[in-house]
């Protein structure tokens, strides 16, 4: 592509150089090109700066919940928070979270469900008089088990992996 | 006196160009009536947050681990004018997002959007947004309960879209949860990233307000006077800086007589919460209560897409030559239709967590 003409100057201001003129489409192209380099040079590392560590899993960790197997009641629904040590980028935080413990059979069979709504992310609550979970955000509801009965959320409660050790119940975050 | 602008001007040319835009004749139409303020005031209140950002910046710390928390808090209770510069940047926040809503519904009724405006338009809704993504980051600084729960449900909202939900929503909490990562990420992009963009778009926005000239007049009366002009300096601009001391009285009020609020610290395991979001987009987090399960994507992405694409479209689907709102009556109805469904579920949110 011919690089437009350049109007002519002013008289007593002088002439352009059309030797160096002439060469004015490569110099454009060049330009293009070396330019094109920097910003990649520095946008390409940029991103993969930006992304960080961001979508690394964190990897599963079995963390004990403050109660004793053989505490549990029957039919009860217990709220209990976990607190787990984790690496937030460079500083040690304490990870906390919700999970609503049960036993239909006082302490042989265990439900322990994920207190996470999986619409957006707020906390449930448990309503012991309708026997089912309420979330405050969108009214999601969900049965003792964890099904969903009605409102926006997609899925179930998690159910969360258990274990027993020593008597204590541990569960996978 | 004389001799020093002299000197000033001989070494940076700039008297010229500053006299062309000083000098800029405005349409008698458009000096005498106060709608046409809004794009100024909106530009007053941009400055006002700007002001009242970098001296938040000086005190504000950035970390979760009770930093961010503490430092506002120190800066509402303790600190000597806290309360009034946060109170401001609380306030103007929402006048922002008002203005920048009327302004855009100025322009709309009087068609300003037509050829060959359609570019001032386009700026002008990445504006919008830019100011919707200003409020967003920043409800999240004060890491206490309600920004922190707001910020988790809106990144699940990103979460929600389909493929790429997850890489959006990892992106922008920096990681897997929302924490230290979080909320350094939305301090570069409030205090940096977005006033930059914010600025740049302004230049632009104003730079082809000037080229093209102010949308022709939709009134009989007003074409009257659409061949009488006044200067920008000072007729103009003594209107809009009358109006924005009007605003900046009103902001102070507001501030005097109810403090920026602050709610209790980030609590991940806190049941007894309920997450609400600023009342800016109540309307929408009302919304997301009527679409169950498989639903949900229609909430969270084909609806604020909607939004988005419509208002993008505008200038190149109304391509009618008529200006005045009551000769078109589509896009007027479609226009009353949005707002009256916006405050119906802003109200209808509102009642839910009052």
């Amino acid at each position: 592509m011919a690089a437009p003409k350049l109007p002519p100057l002013p008289a007593d201001k002088g002439v352009w150089d059309d030797h160096a003129i002439d060469r004015r489409g490569f110099l454009e192209a060049a330009f293009g090109v070396l330019a094109g380099m920097g910003a990649l040079l520095v946008a390409v590392p940029g991103v993969r700066f930006l992304v960080g560590n961001s979508l690394d899993v964190t990897a599963t960790k079995w963390v004990e919940l403050p109660i004793k197997v053989a505490d549990l009641a029957p039919g009860v629904m217990a709220q209990m928070s976990y607190n787990a040590d984790e690496t937030d980028e460079w500083r040690a935080v304490v990870q906390r979270g919700i999970v609503y413990v049960s036993s239909p059979d006082g302490g042989n069979t265990f439900s322990v469900l994920d207190g996470t709504c999986t619409h957006l992310g707020c906390i449930v609550q448990w309503d012991q008089d309708k026997n089912e979970f309420v979330c405050p955000c969108h009214s999601g509801r969900f049965t003792h088990a964890g099904e969903v009965i009605s409102g926006p959320p997609p899925r179930r409660l998690r159910q969360m992996a258990t274990k027993v050790q020593d008597g204590s119940l541990f569960i996978e975050i | 006196m004389n001799r020093i602008f002299e000197w000033v001007d001989e070494r940076t040319g700039l008297s010229g160009p500053v006299r062309d835009f000083l000098n800029y004749p405005i349409p008698k139409y458009v000096h005498r009536n106060f709608l046409y303020t809004l794009g100024g005031l909106t530009l007053i209140t941009f400055m006002l947050q700007a002001v009242t950002g970098i001296l938040l910046a000086f005190y504000y710390d950035p970390s979760t681990e009770e930093g961010a928390y503490d430092s506002v808090d120190y800066i509402n209770y303790q600190l000597p004018l806290g309360w009034l510069i946060r109170g401001l940047h609380h306030y103007g926040s929402s006048a922002m997002v008002i203005l920048v809503s009327l302004h855009m519904l100025r322009t709309y009724y009087f068609s300003a959007y037509k050829k060959p405006r359609e570019l001032n338009w386009l700026t002008g809704v990445l504006l919008f947004f830019l100011v919707l993504s200003f409020g967003f980051t920043g409800y999240l600084l004060p890491w206490d309960q309600k920004g922190y729960w707001a910020t988790k449900v809106g990144t699940e909202i990103a979460g929600s879209v389909p493929f790429i939900g997850s890489f959006i929503m990892h992106m922008m909490r920096g990681g897997d949860a929302l924490g230290q990562a979080t909320l350094s990420r939305f301090y570069a992009g409030h205090i940096l990233l977005l006033p930059a963009s914010v600025a740049l778009l302004i230049v632009i926005h104003i730079f082809q307000l000037r080229h093209h000239g102010m949308a022709p007049a939709i009134t009989t009366k007003a074409q009257a006077q659409s061949k009488t002009f006044v200067p920008f300096f000072p007729h103009w601009v003594l209107n809009d800086t009358l109006a924005g001391l009007g605003l900046l009285a009103l902001l102070v009020y507001m501030t005097w007589a109810n403090h920026a609020p602050l709610g209790f610290p980030a609590d991940p395991t806190s049941n007894n919460f309920v997450p609400r979001p600023e009342w800016y987009f109540m309307f929408y987090f009302q919304l997301l209560k009527y679409f169950p399960g498989a639903l949900e994507p229609v909430a969270t992405i084909l609806i604020p897409l909607f939004l988005f694409g419509s208002m993008i479209l505008l200038p190149f689907v109304d391509l009618s030559e008529e200006r005045r709102p009551w000769r078109k009556p589509v896009t007027t109805l479609v226009s009353i239709f949005y707002i009256v469904v916006i405050i119906v579920f802003t109200i209808l949110g509102m009642a839910a967590y009052a």
